[in-house]
């Protein structure tokens, strides 16, 4: 048994310590909002937070983990109102959605770090693919997030 | 549940049904009415109101990103008068009353824009006009007062006279016993107050941004085992021998599962993709495991041996690529032909111009890797499955069962990323071939990224040459195309689309001629992202800028030259915005440079058809070669619009495809394999490459016609920085992948 902290729970597995992250959280632990896409660290379809920090889940195994913080898209917000998840759906961004957990994870660490994204550093960190092309809407979904979030701050 | 009413006009009947409380609406072909079903009386139902007034749309259309499912929703709640917020849409699960009812009949080969308007709009408006039609009725019944004084708007019906007012839930289950002497009437287009007026997100949005969404990888079942699949690595290899014994007590491992293309398989009714060679069975072997990650380590320290077959002649990609290059110096077989092309060309006068042009194969890559499950009872098989043709799923099902259409259950999902990929439906056989081997259990058959780029049925690989003489005006007197290409006669798809069926082709020269060869390749093709399309765009538009060239005239003033019998106003509307928007003409510093592409899909060679789209690229090419696009400006007309932010999406993402497929994509062989297996090998543009796009909607016309969005912008951005390229430095480029081209230049 390996005791993992995921998105403000700590729970129990049972699984291989070589296990990648990212079939724990799938299949061990149903949250399959982390996506499989290349296996190698390469699409950024399973990013989630390891203590704030975005990483391919596909190469982190369970003992790798410890005692860290893992949060996965599911643990963005309770109730899918993050500023970014706002963002996402007025601005229409998802085509097929299969890599907007891992950017909308990826994103959510740059503007913990970078709360006022240039374009070049949002180029810089979101090494994400999308293959239906909604670059140009996450881009948009990220200033417009931050803006948002920038005006709750000052009210 | 009432006696159907008669819709002749539509050749379906509506049905209705109060379950608990709520109001179900479902539509039967009338022509089968006498032919009494034999599955089940019930219709296939697309509509329920419940009494909390929560209206859920049941779709019929696969949903892979171009906002299928919310535009069938939207042409619901056009008739019904809903408030938009209360709307649901689901998946409508295939059963046999969904083949054999052919309710879904119009509906069922949709997988692109075109046909969720063309398949789903007036069945999806009537099944809205019906159930508010009944609304009012029962409300008027409710307050014993002429229908023709109640209102139906925003989910409320309102007594005029006296402002008293129902939820629709209110009534639903009192609306499911109105019988209506005629069903209505559907409104005028002008009277829409949602089609063309308001731009609606996707309904999927939500689950896709809290993590909910359920794709085909995400669905979970009690005992369910996982498959990690091996095909032969030669496409149409055999298994030869594996060693189970050296991975039996490997941790969570299940069995080994062998399918064998020979075993026997049962008769079912096919369509045109079930009988595609690219959809015969496969030979492969698949460890199952009690989780992937186990499945997986598992089929890699499995010993597993291939004969690679015939396929393994192909020893390089330039044996390949030259062979089909070779093929175009000979005439193939004429497959069009206007005036007297081989005589005209050897007239004397003017200038003679010829090019040859190379595409390679490319694969898909949609960003969930292939894969599907199914469970294989005594008596039934239950399959959950991404795929973009429901029907010819089902049918495989059944012929890798031998089940009766009355015992196969097939529920679509969410699908993450298709363009074409999924229509062959090769991954649905797979699938029930290997869960039919273990009975019983639930088997989640899964393609790792390697597998799914080795395994692909690509885009096919196509060589062309064109030639030209030009007459002393400029204009080409003749036009011969030489086309050599894999999977042309064999495959899915129009092989001479966006090259035959253009105004070059048609109109602009008195004698034109299109010859195709077919190259025997073992490597499986099928449908990308407007097939063959995405090729001939490539190779025609990247010609006529030779032949503005050689005519000494601006590429846009070249293309508005042999437009001008073409009675179609689109494509110069098209051409015209983008010279206006792009900046076209003004000076450039050295290295860089604009470039123009035009092309149609869905036209097929008939004025005001299809979508035609414009672009004009600027990139700069550094003196070693780097190649940099640097903006896009894209012109359309698809006639008229219904939603116009799904079709910014739409165009923004099929730029960016066209992009991607025509800088990075190509994929290459050695002993007949192909090489490639993931993203480090077979690059994708991410968010730094994406140059400033600019979407210009001025070109569209308002012709009456929605077409779609999804495949038109693939053709013209490749040739457009092709294009752009040769302004740049004066050298042209003929094949794709340009990131693979010498375009170095002094």
């Amino acid at each position: 048994m390996t005791s993992i902290t995921v998105n403000g729970k700590q729970l129990a597995v049972q699984a291989d310590p070589a296990t990648p992250l990212l079939w724990v959280l799938r299949d061990h632990l149903g949250l399959t909002g982390s996506k499989f896409g290349c296996g190698v660290g390469l699409c950024g379809a399973c990013t989630v937070q390891i203590d704030g920090v975005a990483l391919r889940s596909c190469q982190v195994p369970l003992d790798a983990v410890g005692s860290a913080k893992v949060m996965t898209v599911e643990g963005l917000s309770n109730s899918g109102d993050h500023p970014l998840q706002t963002a996402w759906i007025e601005l229409n961004v998802p085509q097929c959605g299969y890599c907007q957990s891992g950017m909308l994870v990826a994103a959510d660490a740059l503007l913990a770090q970078t709360p006022h994204p240039t374009d070049a550093d949002i180029d810089a960190a979101m090494t994400n693919i999308c293959r239906c092309g909604t670059y140009l809407r996450v881009r948009a979904g990220i200033h417009k997030a931050a803006a948002a979030m920038a005006a709750k701050t000052k009210a | 549940m009432r006696a159907p009413s008669p819709l002749d006009r539509r050749q379906f009947l509506v049905r209705t049904s109060a379950v608990g409380g709520a109001l179900v609406i479902g539509l039967q072909p009338a022509h089968g009415a006498e032919a009494a079903p034999t599955v089940s009386a019930a219709p296939s139902t697309w509509l329920k109101i419940a009494p909390d007034d929560t209206v859920t749309v049941y779709v019929p259309t696969p949903e892979s990103g171009n906002g299928a499912m919310t535009q069938c929703a939207l042409y619901v709640a056009e008739e019904l008068a809903c408030d938009w917020s209360k709307v649901h849409a689901e998946m409508a699960s295939g059963t046999a009353k969904f083949i054999e009812q052919k309710a879904y009949g119009r509906s069922v080969h949709f997988f692109s824009g075109r046909t969720t308007v063309e398949g789903s709009m007036d069945a999806m408006l009537q099944v809205g006009a019906s159930a508010r039609e009944r609304l009012r009725v029962a409300a008027a019944e409710t307050w014993n007062v002429p229908v023709s004084e109640i209102v139906a708007k925003d989910s409320v019906l309102t007594h005029r006279p006296t402002g008293r007012r129902l939820p629709y839930g209110h009534v639903a289950a009192r609306a499911a016993d109105v019988h209506l002497a005629q069903e209505p009437a559907l409104k005028p287009p002008g009277e829409w107050t949602l089609l063309g007026k308001v731009s609606q997100g996707k309904l999927t949005n939500k689950q896709v941004v809290d993590g909910t969404a359920v794709f085909g990888m995400d669905v979970r079942l009690p005992n369910m085992l996982y498959a990690a699949l091996l095909q032969s690595p030669v496409q149409g290899g055999h298994l030869k021998s594996y060693d189970f014994e050296a991975i039996r007590k490997m941790p969570g491992v299940h069995s080994v599962v062998v399918v064998d293309p020979a075993e026997p398989r049962f008769p079912a009714p096919t369509t045109p993709y079930s009988r595609a060679t690219a959809n015969r069975p496969q030979s492969a072997v698949a460890v199952l495991g009690d989780h992937y990650w186990q499945a997986k380590q598992a089929l890699d320290a499995l010993p597993v041996e291939w004969d690679p077959g015939s396929g393994a002649q192909w020893k390089t990609t330039e044996q390949l690529h030259g062979h089909a290059l070779r093929a175009c110096e000979t005439p193939g077989k004429v497959s069009q032909s206007i005036g007297d092309t081989m005589a005209k060309l050897k007239a004397p006068g003017g200038v003679v111009l010829e090019s040859s042009y190379l595409t390679p194969f490319c694969d898909h890559v949609t960003m969930e890797p292939l894969n599907g499950m199914a469970m294989v009872t005594a008596d039934h098989v239950e399959v959950w499955h991404p795929t973009q043709m429901p029907l010819t799923a089902f049918y495989l099902a059944m012929e890798e069962t031998g089940f009766p259409q009355e015992k196969v259950t097939l529920h679509p999902t969410l699908i993450g990323g298709a363009f074409g990929r999924r229509v062959i439906c090769d991954d649905v056989r797979m699938v029930v071939a290997i869960a039919k081997k273990v009975p019983e259990r639930p088997v989640h058959v899964i393609w790792s990224r390697e597998e799914s780029m080795h395994q692909g049925r690509y885009r096919a690989l196509e060589a062309a040459r064109l030639t030209a003489r030009l007459g002393e005006d400029g204009k080409p007197e003749a036009l011969l195309a030489r086309i050599a290409g894999v999977g042309q006669t064999t495959g899915i798809g129009q092989p001479t689309s966006g090259l035959a069926n253009t105004p070059y082709f048609l109109s602009a020269s008195p004698n034109t001629q299109v010859e195709l060869t077919d190259l025997p390749v073992h490597i499986m093709t099928g449908p990308y992202r407007g097939p063959s399309y995405n090729s001939n765009a490539f190779i025609v538009e990247c010609f006529i800028d030779e032949c503005a060239a050689a005519a000494k005239t601006d590429p846009i003033d070249y293309r508005l030259k042999l437009l001008a019998a073409w009675a179609d106003p689109g494509w110069a509307k098209c051409l015209e915005t983008v010279r206006r928007k792009s900046g076209w003409g003004q000076a450039l510093p050295r290295g860089e440079g604009r470039g123009v592409g035009i092309s149609n899909w869905g036209g097929d060679g008939r004025p005001e058809a299809g979508t035609t789209v414009a672009v004009v690229a600027r990139v700069a090419v550094s003196p070693t070669g780097d190649l940099t696009v640097r903006r896009l400006d894209v012109a359309f007309d698809c006639g008229s619009i219904i939603n116009k932010d799904a079709v910014l999406a739409q165009v923004e993402g099929g730029t960016l495809f066209g992009l991607n497929m025509s800088l990075n994509e190509g994929l290459t062989i050695a002993d007949g394999r192909i090489v490639e297996g993931n993203f480090h090998e077979y690059p994708m543009i991410r968010m730094a490459d994406v140059p400033e796009v600019h979407i210009h909607f001025d070109a569209v016309t308002g012709h009456k016609r929605f077409s779609e969005l999804g495949e038109p912008p693939v053709g013209p951005v490749g040739p457009a920085i092709a294009n752009a390229i040769f302004a740049a430095t004066g050298k042209r480029i003929r094949q794709t992948p340009f990131r693979k081209q010498d375009l170095s230049w002094a």
